[in-house]
């Protein structure tokens, strides 16, 4: 495949150097600034003035204007040309002499009187292209002579030359270079480099110079370019160490060039390219009967045997846009870095950059995603020339044009893709990975709302489950832009989320609820409803909340309660007013139910009003139900339960009020017993309990509970008391046996034989009727003897121990007392610190001497006067 | 003039040598891009760089080709190491590296260090067929047999199991022992004691360009090996000051070549 990276532009043509005399040919050129010098075979030397002419369309072309021509009359070819321009000299080859020749006349010099100015015997020679010698007014040559082994080094003045150093080689040489003091010789045989400095050579490689032409090109600081076996352009440095990988010419090469980052070389029929960037062959120009390529000071000129060319580069970019529109990115990223040196930095950044993003287009465009990526990266391309394409994503308010000229030939996606639908799909799904990256990255700095709308529209088409992430968190997205197209794509949920964002909740809110009503359809998200209560209840807005109250108590009132019920407490925004709920909540009967237990029952406030509410209501609820026909039993119990444990449990409930609540009803009579116990009136209690409930174990438990926080005495009486209630009732007491009244009796026996412990056993005895069997009362009896059995013995052992304790501590003083007690001046007394000074002492118990006076003072102190002490004798 | 060096200096270089059609630029490729792909006849030469920690390595494939054999000892020049490449199931592949190559080396750097690598070893070693990952677990006695060469009459090329991969397997006519035994025979031309210089059980390495088996290992043995070079070389370039063509940052710091008047 081909670069177009230079244009061969006509210099001289035939017309002008030769007219129609066909047996002359161009043997050498030489160009120096503006002036061309062609040497023919018939000795003439002609001088032209080359100008460069840009037409209007930016295309190159010369204009020669013949100077001068003159014979040097040796009737042999001119074989080279070089210009001295310091010197104001040609140094010309002709029939083996070197000779200098004015530079604007085109006269031969004549021999100065200090010394030759003419070189005999010559094959070849060349110019040092990095001169050693400081002087200006000198060139350095290097000359191969005909005849013996050896290479010259001259140097040349103004008007003679001078031989400087003759080195020996191994064989004969057939061309050369000069860098510095480094000598590049193509032998018979081989290259080698030659420092005619130090002498020091090494060889480098084989070339047979008899089958082919070698080529010595100079072409960098010590670094050559050699024709290799095999029509290699081979590179050796002046180490002899080859740097850069060959090219590939073929086996007729004849001359070769370097214009960076270029090789080009000559054979007979083509003109060929090759990058030395990647070893490949760019371009190939046909050319005929060429047999010189030279280049002057970077311009690369060549000549056929009748005319002369200029080789003109093509502008890098240019080459570059030639890849890219062949769509050959890495050539063109690889010429593009290549020229990195040889273009001012910022220039460079800028070109670099557009490659890249170009590069990315096409790749892009050929859906190579990973590589485009890496590729716009790089190139630090705006987002939003990638968005462009995509009709529609970019928003409205978007001040974006696309860069001019265009990145990339791509109108829109849908020209991209060519209507293949899963083109556009995979071009979908890579953007929104690529948005998804960058758009926490500042490479989108000033222009984010355009990536985030960008974003959401493409979240919203594709259905994609980053939508709400999106939306949920921080964001730019264009609330303009994205209404229509959430809505479009029946995103509502998200669209609320959005208002939400945009602190628009009263929006979102209504849209929710017509989802939620099923006026709209998004399924996004399942418990909808639950959402917006739960929005509702976080929300500090308290317009928003009674405005929605309703809708959500009467959708549900058991879970849209929860707006009043689940509030966070306390935080930023100033709470409802409980009352203000209680009121707003009146029509609705469940959910103020529900709101009251939460203030009672969960955060425990502790009004009256409220737990008399509450009671009223849960016994609003049971009599409702009672009064239903049929009557729902499991629903009825489960009211009865609450409101009997909140009965039971409450104590700041209105107690009159509410028995005066269920005064006539003859089916809550358990509640009405609570109710008179929370009155102290137990014996109301019982009586209701025993006699017209006859539920005996309601009735023990009433005690119990009655009881639950009192001593045992008041145990003992509500026990007494309530089998004073069955005693009463049963017909020992004069009354008609019947089946309550038996039924009294055993409670009244289960009672005592259960809860013995409770009882005073000698009242109960007292209590009882005569005629009953002591069988019947055995296990009470049992407990009641044993019980007191066990505290007469418990007594009578407590009264043992605390007689042998006594006896215990007499034997110790008596102990004590025997022990002598030693006093000295050097021993203190334990009360006062002081030394004794007389032996009359007071010994504390365990022997402890203190003085006298202490004692008595601390006898006084203490408040209790006992005697703790005895005198005891100085021993 | 147009600064032609844009390329990074490389810091040393490597160099494969072996005779054409033996896998040198399969090798470089499966490398350096990960992959086996199908190769044109190397033209001359080619090289990639590799950054290898904070080091460039030039890594040169040379063409095998008897034409382009000339230019064996210029590549080598300055060589830190080299790496002599052959075909196992091609054992004129063997004796072409001393006969052609080895003189080759003359011009490398006097402690260039050698590898000797028997490509294409898929062909004939079941464990070769397999990635790399997979091939790196070894049943007992398959470590034995990489250290130690196996004596070829007692064990041939073990018959195609029913395990293999490929089936058929070719005949393996390069053992391991006959590239360790010219690995001697390097040494000893290079005048080199044996003692004092890498083993060859470390330089002598099979591998296949095609599976990966081995590559990998190859290379970065032997840029840890070369790394004291890369580090001699850049001692020297403070010792001895030359013009450095990649430095552009002038000539401040450098003495230049010529004076100016
Ligand atoms: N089976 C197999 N074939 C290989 C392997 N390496 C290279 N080849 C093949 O051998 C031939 C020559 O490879 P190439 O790399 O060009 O060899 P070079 O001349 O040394 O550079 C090509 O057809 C490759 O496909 C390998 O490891 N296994
Ligand atoms: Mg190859």
């Amino acid at each position: 495949m081909s670069v177009k990276a230079f244009e061969l532009v006509p210099a001289v043509e035939r017309d002008l150097l030769m007219g129609d005399k066909a047996r002359i040919n161009i043997e050498c050129i030489e160009c120096c600034g503006k002036h061309l010098y062609v040497g023919t075979n018939d000795c003439f030397i002609h001088h032209f003035l080359l100008d460069e002419v840009t037409s209007s369309k930016g295309k190159l072309s010369y204009s020669s204007q013949k100077l001068l021509h003159k014979y040097l009359g040796l009737k042999k070819p001119v074989a080279e040309l070089r210009a001295a321009s310091a010197l104001e000299r040609l140094i010309v080859l002709c029939d083996g002499i070197v000779f200098l020749v004015d530079m604007v006349t085109l006269e031969t010099v004549p021999s100065a009187a200090g010394g030759g100015v003419k070189i005999r015997g010559v094959t070849a020679f060349c110019i040092n292209e990095n001169p050693v010698s400081g002087d200006p007014f000198c060139v350095e040559i290097a000359v191969l002579c005909s005849k013996r082994r050896t290479v010259q080094i001259y140097m040349v003045y103004e008007d003679r030359v001078q031989l400087v150093k003759e080195m020996n080689t191994p064989q004969q040489p057939c061309a050369v270079s000069l860098d510095g003091y480094f000598l590049c010789l193509a032998l018979a045989t081989q290259y080698m480099i030659l420092n005619y400095n130090t002498g020091a050579s090494q060889d480098l490689f084989p070339y047979n110079s008899e089958e082919r032409r070698p080529i010595v090109k100079w072409i960098n600081r010590e670094e050559f370019l050699l024709a290799a076996p095999g029509g290699l352009g081979m590179f050796a440095n002046a180490e002899g160490i080859s740097q850069r990988a060959p090219v590939k010419w073929s086996e007729s090469v004849i001359a070769a060039a370097v214009c960076f980052p270029y090789v080009v070389a000559l054979d007979e029929n083509f003109i060929t390219i090759h990058s030395m960037l990647d070893q490949q062959l760019k371009q190939t120009l046909s050319f005929r009967d060429g047999h010189i390529l030279q280049d002057f000071e970077g311009k690369v000129m060549l000549a056929s045997t009748k005319a002369v060319y200029v080789l003109v580069p093509l502008p890098l970019e240019r080459q570059i846009q030639d890849l890219l529109a062949s769509r050959r990115v890495e050539e063109a990223l690889i010429l593009t870095e290549g020229a990195q040196r040889n273009i001012p930095k910022d220039k460079f950044q800028i070109l670099h950059r557009r490659i890249l993003q170009q590069a990315g287009f096409i790749q892009f465009g050929q859906l190579q995603f990973l590589e485009a990526k890496e590729h716009f990266r790089k190139g630090e391309l705006d987002v939003r020339e990638l968005i462009s394409l995509y009709p529609l994503l970019l928003p409205a308010s978007s001040s974006f044009t696309r860069c001019h000229p265009p990145l990339h030939e791509f109108a829109d996606l849908n020209h991209l893709a060519q209507g293949d639908q899963e083109k556009v799909l995979q071009c979908k799904r890579f953007l929104i990975s690529y948005l998804g990256e960058v758009r926490s990255t500042e490479m989108v700095n000033g222009c984010r709302e355009d990536v985030d709308t960008a974003l959401l529209k493409l979240y919203a088409e594709q259905d994609h489950e980053s939508l709400l992430d999106l939306l949920a968190t921080e964001n730019a997205c264009v609330l303009a832009d994205s209404v229509p197209w959430l809505e479009k794509y029946h995103k509502y949920f998200a669209l609320g989320l959005l208002y939400h964002y945009h602190c628009q909740d009263s929006a979102a809110v209504k849209l929710w609820i017509r989802v939620a009503d099923g006026d709209l359809q998004d399924s996004t998200r399942s418990g909808l409803f639950e959402y917006i209560v739960d929005f509702l209840c976080s929300s500090s807005s308290q317009d928003l909340v009674w405005k929605h109250a309703d809708w959500a108590l009467q959708k549900d009132p058991t879970i849209g309660v929860h707006i009043f019920t689940k509030r966070p407490a306390g935080k930023d925004h100033t709470d409802l007013n409980p009352d203000d709920v209680i009121t707003y909540l009146g029509k609705h009967n469940h959910a103020l139910l529900l709101y009251l237990e939460h203030l009672v029952l969960e955060r425990r406030i502790q009004k009256e009003k409220l737990h008399t509410h509450l009671a009223v209501l849960y016994l609003e609820r049971v009599l409702s139900l009672l009064s239903k026909s049929p009557t729902d039993a499991e629903q009825l119990n489960r009211a009865r339960e609450r409101l009997q444990a909140f009965l039971r449990e409450s104590n700041l409930y209105r107690v009159q009020f509410l028995l005066g609540k269920m005064e006539n009803c003859e089916q809550l009579l358990l509640e009405r017993a609570t109710l008179h116990g929370k009155l102290e009136e137990h014996d109301k209690a019982l009586h209701i309990l025993v006699h017209k409930l006859r539920d005996f174990p309601s009735a023990e438990a009433f005690c119990i509970w009655a009881s639950s926080s009192r001593d045992s005495a008041y145990r003992q009486r509500l026990f007494h008391l309530l089998l004073g209630v069955y005693l009463d009732g049963s017909p020992g007491k004069g009354q008609t046996a019947n089946d309550g009244g038996g039924k009294l009796e055993m409670a009244a026996v289960d009672l005592l034989n259960q809860h013995g412990e409770v009882f005073d056993p000698v009242r109960v005895l007292r209590m009882l009727p005569e005629g009953w069997s002591l069988q019947l009362l055995r296990p009470f009896l049992n407990r009641a003897v044993r019980a007191s059995m066990h505290a007469c013995r418990t007594s009578q052992i407590a009264l043992g121990l605390a007689h042998s304790e006594n006896l215990q501590l007499l034997h110790d003083r008596l102990k004590e007392r025997k022990k002598p007690i030693l006093v000295s001046e050097k021993k203190g007394c334990h009360l006062c610190h002081n030394t004794f000074s007389e032996p009359a002492v007071v010994c504390l118990p365990g022997g402890v001497p203190v003085h006298t006076h202490c004692v008595a003072q601390r006898v006084r102190d203490s408040p209790t006067k006992r005697h703790l002490t005895n005198s005891s004798n100085h021993t | 003039m147009p600064d032609l060096s844009k390329m990074k200096k490389p810091d040393v270089k490597v160099v494969l040598l072996g005779d054409m059609n033996v896998g040198k630029t399969s090798l470089l490729h499966r490398y350096m891009e990960r992959k086996f792909k199908d190769t044109i006849s190397t033209v001359g030469g080619a090289f990639f760089l590799k950054q290898w920690g904070p080091y460039n390595i030039s890594i040169w494939d040379t063409a095998g080709r008897e034409q382009f054999h000339g230019l064996g000892s210029m590549y080598c020049r300055g060589a830190a190491a080299v790496i002599l490449t052959y075909d196992v199931t091609n054992w004129q592949s063997l004796a072409e590296l001393e006969e052609r190559f080895l003189s080759l080396t003359d011009t490398a750097n006097h402690d260039c260090i050698y590898a000797l690598v028997g490509n294409k070893a898929d062909l004939t070693d079941p464990r070769a067929q397999l990635p790399p990952e997979a091939a790196g677990l070894p049943e007992d006695q398959t470590e034995e047999e990489r250290t130690e060469p196996r004596v070829p009459s007692a064990c041939p090329t073990p018959p195609a199991s029913p395990t293999s991969p490929s089936g058929a397997l070719l005949h393996k006519q390069v053992a391991g022992e006959d590239a360790a035994a010219l690995y001697g025979r390097i040494l000893r031309y290079k005048g080199l004691d044996e003692k004092g210089s890498l083993p060859a059980e470390k330089m002598c390495f099979e591998t296949s360009a095609k599976t990966g088996y081995n590559v990998d290992a190859l290379f970065e043995t032997l840029f840890d090996l070369v790394l004291p070079s890369i580090l001699r070389k850049r001692h020297e370039n403070q010792e001895s000051p030359t013009v450095d063509l990649e430095d552009f940052r002038g000539v401040g710091t450098k003495r230049a070549r010529s004076t100016c008047c």
